[in-house]
C-alpha cells in the first residue's frame, strides 16, 4: 500500500499490469507506465497493439479486466467521476456537433464541466484563438476541414484547464507549421506542470516533444529494455566526411569504438560536451567533416529495431 | 495562421479557469441525473436538431394550412355538438408522436456513439441519468411541439365536443405519457442496439406489439377461456301442427286458434358453440396505450347524453363501451344458450307486446350499463409506468463509464 501512496505523490498517470480483451482479443495485455507532473510522455507502437484502448482505461471510459490505474491520485474504477474533471481527453475519432458552431461546441462542453455560461464562452473564446480558429467561431462545425477539426477537438480537450492531458494522434492531418505549434503547445502545457500522455505515428516529430517513450507492443508495454535503446539510440551521432576512409583509420588509430553502417559511419557520445570535445578532435586530427549531428531520430530508431509485425 | 509568422507559437493559452468556478472535489461515480446537467444536454439535443432556414418555411406552412384546415371545418360544419373531431385530433397528435419521438430516439445513442460525439460529453461532470434524461426530454419535446402546432385545430374541435377542459388536459396527459415511454423505449433500443438501423426498427417493432399484438392476444387466447353452450332455442313444431293451426299460422290469422296451444319443439340435435369469458383476459387488452388513452376519456352515457351536454358517444366512448363488455363478460343468459323462443314470441307479438329474445337481453340496457361502466386505466397506466422506468433504468446502466462491456462490434471512440 505504501508503494502506491508514494506513486500517487508522485505520478500524474500510472498503470501497473492493466490489461483488457474484447471477447477473444486481447487489445491490452500487460501495460504499466508512469507519468509525472510536469511531463510529456510518449506512447508508441504499432496499428492494433492497444494504444488507444490503453487511453481509454487512463479515461476512465473503459473498465481494465486486471490492473491498478491511478489518475490524479484517484481509482477510474471507483472515483472516474474524480478522474474525468482531471482530464482532458482528445480522442482519435473526430466527432463535432455538425449543426453547433465552434464556439458553441466550446461553450456547451464547458458547461458540461459546470462552468459558469459566460466563464465557458470566455475560456471558448481564448482557447478557438489558441488554436487559430477564431475565424470560425460563428461556423457551424460540419463546415470544418480535417485538420481544423483536429485543433476544435484540442481547445475540447483543454476547456477544463486539466492537469492530465491524453492525446491521441493529436498531429493526425495537421498542417506543418500547426504541428510545430502543436509541441510548442505541449511543451508549455508541461511547463505549466500538467502531464501529458501522447500517442502519434510520426515519431521524428515526437522526438522533441516528449521526455519519455513508452513503445508497446501486441498489448504489452516494453519497460526498461526500450528505455535503454533509447538511451542508447540519442547517443548516437552520424559523421560524414569527405573521405569516410580517412575517418575509418583515424577512429581505429584513436581506439574509439564505431558503427560502420551503410549511409555512414556512427559514433556514440555521452552529452552534447562530449560531441564537441570528439567533434574538436576529429577537426585536429584532419579529418574532412562537413557534417556531425545526431544519427537521426532516437525514437524511430528504437521503434525500427524492435522487431514486431503490425496486426 | 500566416505565412509573415515567422515563429510560429500558439496564441496565449487563456487564463486557467476562474476561481468561482473552482470545482469542489468530488467522490465516486455518481449517476443520478441532476436538473442542471439535464436542462444542458436537452438544450445541446435541441440545438443540434435545430431546423434550418428551409425546415422552418415548411413548418410554417404546415401550420399555415393546419389554421387554414380548422377555418374551413369550423364554416361548413353543421351546427350541434360532436367529439369526433376532436377524437380525430387526438389520435393524429398520439400516432405523430409515436412516430417522430422514438424515431429520434432510437438513433441518438448509438448514433451520437458511432459519430464520436457521446464519449466527450460521458468525459464532463454530466452523468449517465442526465444524458439519458436529457435524451429523453429533447426527443418528447419535439413530440410536444406536435401538439403545439396542432392546438389551434384541436381548441375549435375542443369547443364542439362536449368535453370539459379537465378531461381534456387527463386525455392530452395520457397522451403525453404514452409518447413518452415510447420515447424512452427507443432510447432504451438505442443503448442496447450498435446500429441505428437496427434500433429504430426494433422501438417501432416494439410500440407495434403493443398496439396491435394486445389486441391479437386477446382474440387467439379466446378459444382458451371459451365455454361450450348449448343451443336451446324453441320453435313451432311445423310437422306436428293441425290443419287448422297450420292455416293460422301459414296466414298470420290468429281469430281462431290460440298461437299458446301450438306444438313446441326443441333441435333434437342442437348447436353448440363457445361463449368466451372475456372477463378473464379483458386485462390484455387494458394494457394496450390506446385503449388506456380510452379508459382515460369521460365516459358518455347512451341514454342520457343529449341531457348531460354531451355529444353522441364517440370513437372513444365505443372504444370505451367494447372494452368494458369484454370486461363484464358474458351473462348468465349467454352462459345459458341462446334461448330464442318462437312461441313465446308469437304469443307475445298477438298479445301486442315486446319480446326481448331468450338471452333476457334488454339490448338497451345493456349498452347503457356498458357505456357507463367504471373506468379501468389503471393497467394501462401500470404498463407505461415499467415500460418508462424500465427502459431509464436501461439506458442509464448503458451509458455508465467506465464501460464493462460495449455494445456488440463498437467502439468507445
Ligand atoms: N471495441 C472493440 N471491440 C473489439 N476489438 C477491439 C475493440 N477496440 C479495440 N479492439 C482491438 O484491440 C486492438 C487494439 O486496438 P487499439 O484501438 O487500442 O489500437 P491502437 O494501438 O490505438 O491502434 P492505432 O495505432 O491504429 O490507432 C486491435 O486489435 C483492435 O482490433
Ligand atoms: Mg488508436
Amino acid at each position: 500500500m505504501t508503494a502506491t501512496d508514494t506513486i500517487v505523490a508522485t505520478s500524474a498517470i500510472s498503470a501497473h499490469g492493466v490489461a483488457r480483451a474484447f471477447g477473444s482479443v486481447q487489445a491490452v495485455a500487460d501495460a504499466t507506465l508512469e507519468v509525472r507532473p510536469g511531463t510529456v510522455t510518449a506512447l508508441i507502437g504499432p496499428n492494433g497493439c492497444g494504444k488507444t484502448t490503453l487511453m481509454l482505461m487512463l479515461a476512465g471510459l473503459l473498465r481494465p479486466d486486471a490492473g491498478e490505474i491511478r489518475v490524479a491520485g484517484a481509482d477510474p474504477r471507483h472515483d472516474s467521476a474524480a478522474v474525468r474533471a482531471a482530464i482532458g481527453w482528445m480522442p482519435d475519432q473526430l466527432g463535432s456537433w455538425d449543426n453547433l458552431t465552434c464556439l458553441q461546441t466550446l461553450t456547451l462542453m464547458g458547461r458540461g464541466y459546470r462552468l459558469h455560461k459566460h466563464e465557458a464562452r470566455e475560456r471558448g473564446v481564448g482557447l478557438l484563438g489558441m488554436v487559430h480558429l477564431s475565424e470560425f467561431a460563428d461556423r457551424p462545425t460540419r463546415v470544418l476541414s480535417r485538420g481544423q477539426k483536429q485543433r476544435l477537438s484540442l481547445a475540447r480537450a483543454l476547456m477544463n484547464d486539466p492537469q492530465v492531458l491524453l492525446l491521441d494522434e493529436p498531429a493526425n492531418g495537421l498542417d506543418p507549421r500547426s504541428r510545430i505549434e502543436l509541441r510548442t503547445l505541449v511543451r508549455e502545457l508541461a511547463a505549466d506542470g500538467k502531464a501529458v500522455l501522447v500517442s502519434s505515428h510520426v515519431l521524428a516529430e515526437l522526438d522533441e516533444m516528449v521526455d519519455d517513450a513508452i513503445f508497446m507492443s501486441k498489448g504489452r508495454t516494453l519497460g526498461d529494455e526500450a528505455a535503454a535503446k533509447v538511451a542508447d539510440a540519442k547517443r548516437r551521432y552520424r559523421v560524414a566526411t569527405l573521405d569516410d576512409a580517412a575517418l575509418r583509420e583515424v577512429l581505429a588509430e584513436g581506439g574509439v569504438p564505431f558503427d560502420d553502417e551503410p549511409s555512414g559511419v556512427v559514433v556514440r557520445v555521452g552529452s552534447e560536451e562530449e560531441a564537441f570535445q570528439a567533434l574538436a578532435w576529429l577537426m585536429s586530427r584532419g579529418v574532412k567533416v562537413h557534417r556531425f549531428g545526431p544519427a537521426g531520430s532516437a525514437l524511430e530508431q528504437t521503434y525500427m529495431s524492435m522487431e514486431e509485425e503490425r496486426r | 495562421m500566416t505565412l509573415v509568422d515567422q515563429n510560429p507559437a500558439p496564441a496565449e493559452a487563456p487564463e486557467p479557469a476562474p476561481a468561482s468556478s473552482a470545482r469542489p472535489a468530488i467522490r465516486g461515480n455518481p449517476w443520478l441525473p441532476t436538473p442542471r446537467g439535464v436542462w444542458l444536454v436537452t438544450g445541446i439535443e435541441l440545438r443540434r436538431r435545430r431546423p434550418t432556414v428551409k425546415g422552418w418555411i415548411f413548418y410554417g406552412l404546415l401550420v399555415a394550412v393546419i389554421l387554414g384546415l380548422g377555418i374551413l371545418v369550423a364554416m361548413v360544419s353543421p351546427e350541434g355538438l360532436t367529439s369526433i373531431p376532436l377524437e380525430m385530433v387526438l389520435v393524429l397528435v398520439l400516432g405523430a408522436g409515436m412516430l417522430i419521438a422514438p424515431s429520434l430516439a432510437a438513433t441518438s445513442i448509438n448514433g451520437d456513439s458511432s459519430e464520436g460525439v457521446l464519449a466527450p460529453l460521458q468525459m464532463t461532470r454530466l452523468t449517465a441519468g442526465d444524458l439519458a434524461l436529457g435524451k429523453l426530454l429533447s426527443s418528447w419535446l419535439i413530440a410536444f411541439f406536435v401538439l403545439l402546432t396542432i392546438a389551434p385545430l384541436m381548441v375549435y374541435a375542443f369547443v364542439r365536443s362536449g368535453w370539459h377542459g379537465d378531461e381534456l388536459a387527463i386525455v392530452l396527459a395520457a397522451i403525453l405519457l404514452v409518447v413518452l415511454t415510447s420515447t424512452a423505449i427507443g432510447l432504451a433500443w438505442s443503448s442496447l442496439a450498435a446500429r441505428a438501423v437496427a434500433s429504430v426498427s426494433l422501438a417501432h417493432l416494439t410500440t407495434g406489439f403493443l398496439l396491435l399484438g394486445t389486441l391479437l392476444t386477446f382474440v387467439f387466447t379466446q378459444p382458451l377461456v371459451s365455454e361450450t353452450v348449448t343451443d336451446s332455442s324453441r320453435y313451432v313444431d311445423y310437422e306436428a301442427l293441425t290443419d287448422e293451426q297450420r292455416a293460422a299460422y301459414d296466414s298470420w290469422d290468429w281469430s281462431e286458434v290460440d298461437p299458446a296451444t301450438l306444438p313446441c319443439t326443441t333441435d333434437t340435435d342442437p348447436w353448440e358453440y363457445g361463449v368466451a369469458h372475456t372477463e378473464r383476459t379483458a386485462w390484455i387488452v387494458l394494457a394496450n396505450p390506446v385503449v388506456m388513452i380510452g379508459e382515460m376519456s369521460p365516459i358518455v352515457s347512451y341514454e342520457t347524453w343529449e341531457e348531460d351536454g354531451r355529444a353522441a358517444p364517440g370513437l372513444f366512448a365505443e372504444m370505451h363501451a367494447s372494452v368494458s363488455g369484454w370486461r363484464i363478460g358474458p351473462s348468465e343468459a349467454d352462459l345459458a344458450g341462446q334461448q330464442w323462443d318462437e312461441c313465446a314470441m308469437l304469443v307475445a307479438d298477438v298479445n301486442g307486446e315486446d319480446y326481448y329474445g331468450g338471452s333476457g337481453g334488454d339490448w338497451e340496457a345493456e349498452q347503457e350499463e356498458r357505456s357507463t361502466y367504471d373506468r379501468a386505466p389503471w393497467i394501462g397506466l401500470g404498463v407505461q409506468g415499467v415500460l418508462l422506468l424500465g427502459s431509464i433504468w436501461i439506458v442509464v446502466a448503458r451509458l455508465r463509464v467506465p464501460y464493462k462491456k460495449l455494445r456488440q462490434g463498437s467502439r468507445v471512440a
